[in-house]
């Protein structure tokens, strides 16, 4: 499946919704739960359905303002890639 | 430290317009008048979410068959729990759809029998079929998650790609294969069911197709043939470790079909929290941990993968709950499990098969 391009917006997909404590994050689905730590959480914080993910990697690039760009964009791409194969996020 | 549970099943009614030859209800099903009230129900979801459950699948029987089903949707979406609905949709319009989802239900699931009216009616003991292909209409008429799930067996691998191709035209977020597990009422009609090893390599073939066919489209998810595992599945995740099912009448199981293993008792909701049943309740402790395993899973390097397998399927076969699931290819008694599979049908046409006489599961008084 193809990665998300970078004016399209992610969000939690259908069915798919935070929960917990803000020390433990978790995104619930309809048969079970991941718990979202570190840079995976920021990534899907950030997911919001308003925010395209031009935006998305721009926002992470602030927070690692040491980090390479294009590897940010890279990573970022492939974490929501898998988590849209897993019907968890849309784009 | 002992971790709390993550899952409800609360089987809020035992009561169901579908008779399926499959059912995993136990064969001795709860009567209607000793069913938990709303507000015992709504006490008990409370419970839950404070003892860190997350989701609570509301299932039966058919949950629609309780008046209260929306009480209850919302009482749970209240306290903040992932609320799934596993329905045939016999019992709801169109209307009541609405109000569910307005209630805060999180996901649906519908299961068909078969994408062919007419056997799907005959799986189901009932007219069902046509009402639940309107049904999953009325469900994408609302932004909720929706899975459709199909339970596999011998009477439909046959045509598996067909049954894929009308699921998928229903436009579900997910779909569900799932071969028959041998409990309750699919023990009985096993003979049947049992799927033939020339049918499993072609179902193989056409999920993996359906699989990548769909991917990022619709989630394909399955549930194993484990008969025909070299390994048992992981049931439950381990007993009493993640998960806690509710009977219509109250009791507390670590499972669907913990109910047939003799000398357990089953501590009720009635008399007893949810927290003191997880973790003191005999019948939850009876087999959670490592303790209580024979060998070879004892010294099985597998044994934090799959827990020695289900407890249940052990007693069901073998008459000891004790034992290795006879699944297990490492079982002292594997060989009645092999004896079952070499009896199977190898796939004689239809045509001239005799026909099969379903042993049909009843609606309860």
């Amino acid at each position: 499946m193809a990665e998300p391009l970078g004016r399209s917006k992610p969000k939690l997909a259908l069915g798919c919704r935070w929960a917990g404590s803000d020390a433990e994050r978790v995104v619930l689905f309809p048969e079970g739960a991941i718990r979202v730590q570190g840079p995976g959480r920021q990534i899907l914080e950030l997911c919001d359905g308003e925010l395209t993910f031009d935006e998305v990697v721009a926002q992470l690039h602030q927070q690692y303002s040491l980090s390479d760009d294009q590897q940010i964009r890279e990573d970022a791409a492939r974490f929501l890639e898998q988590l849209h194969d897993k019907r968890i996020v849309d784009y | 430290m002992l971790a709390y549970p993550l899952a409800l099943i609360a089987e809020i009614t035992h009561r169901c317009p579908l008779h399926c030859v499959y059912c995993s209800n136990p064969v001795v099903l709860t009567a209607a008048k000793s069913e938990l009230s709303t507000e015992e129900w709504l006490r008990v979801f409370q419970e839950a979410a404070r003892l860190g459950v997350l989701h609570v699948h509301l299932t039966g029987g058919e949950p629609a068959a309780r008046a209260d089903l929306c009480q209850l949707i919302a009482g749970a979406h209240s306290n903040g729990l992932y609320t799934n609905l596993i329905t045939s949709g016999i019992g709801i319009s169109r209307d009541r759809l609405k109000s569910l989802v307005d209630a805060g239900l999180d996901h649906i699931q519908v299961s068909f029998q078969d994408s062919r009216k007419e056997h799907a009616d005959s799986i189901a003991g009932a007219r069902a079929h046509e009402h639940k292909a309107e049904f999953a209409g009325w469900i994408r008429e609302h932004r909720i998650a929706f899975t459709a799930n199909l339970v596999v067996h011998q009477q439909n691998l046959g045509h598996l790609e067909e049954m894929i191709a009308f699921l998928e035209r229903l436009e579900p977020d997910r779909i569900e294969i799932a071969h028959t597990q041998y409990y309750g009422w699919a023990l009985e009609n096993r003979v049947a069911l049992m799927p033939t090893p020339a049918q499993l390599v072609n179902a193989s073939k056409v999920l993996s197709a359906a699989e990548a066919r769909l991917k990022g489209r619709i989630r394909i998810d399955s549930v194993t043939a484990d008969y025909y595992a070299t390994y048992p599945k992981a049931c439950m995740g381990g007993w009493g470790h993640r998960l806690m099912l509710i009977d219509p009448g109250g009791r507390a199981l670590p499972c669907h079909a913990a109910g047939v293993i003799p000398g357990l008792v089953f501590d009720s909701v009635r008399e007893h929290s949810l927290e003191w049943t997880w973790r003191e309740s005999p019948a939850f402790q009876k087999f959670r941990g490592e303790a209580w395993m024979p060998e070879p899973c004892r010294s099985c390097e597998r044994r934090t993968e799959d827990f020695g397998g289900c407890r249940c399927q052990a007693f069901l076969l073998t008459g000891d709950a004790s034992a290795t699931d006879p699944i297990c290819s490492l079982a002292p008694k594997h060989d009645i499990v092999q004896r079952v599979l070499a009896a199977t049908s190898t796939g004689r046409p239809a045509s001239v098969q005799p026909p099969v006489l379903w042993l049909y599961r009843p609606n309860p008084k």
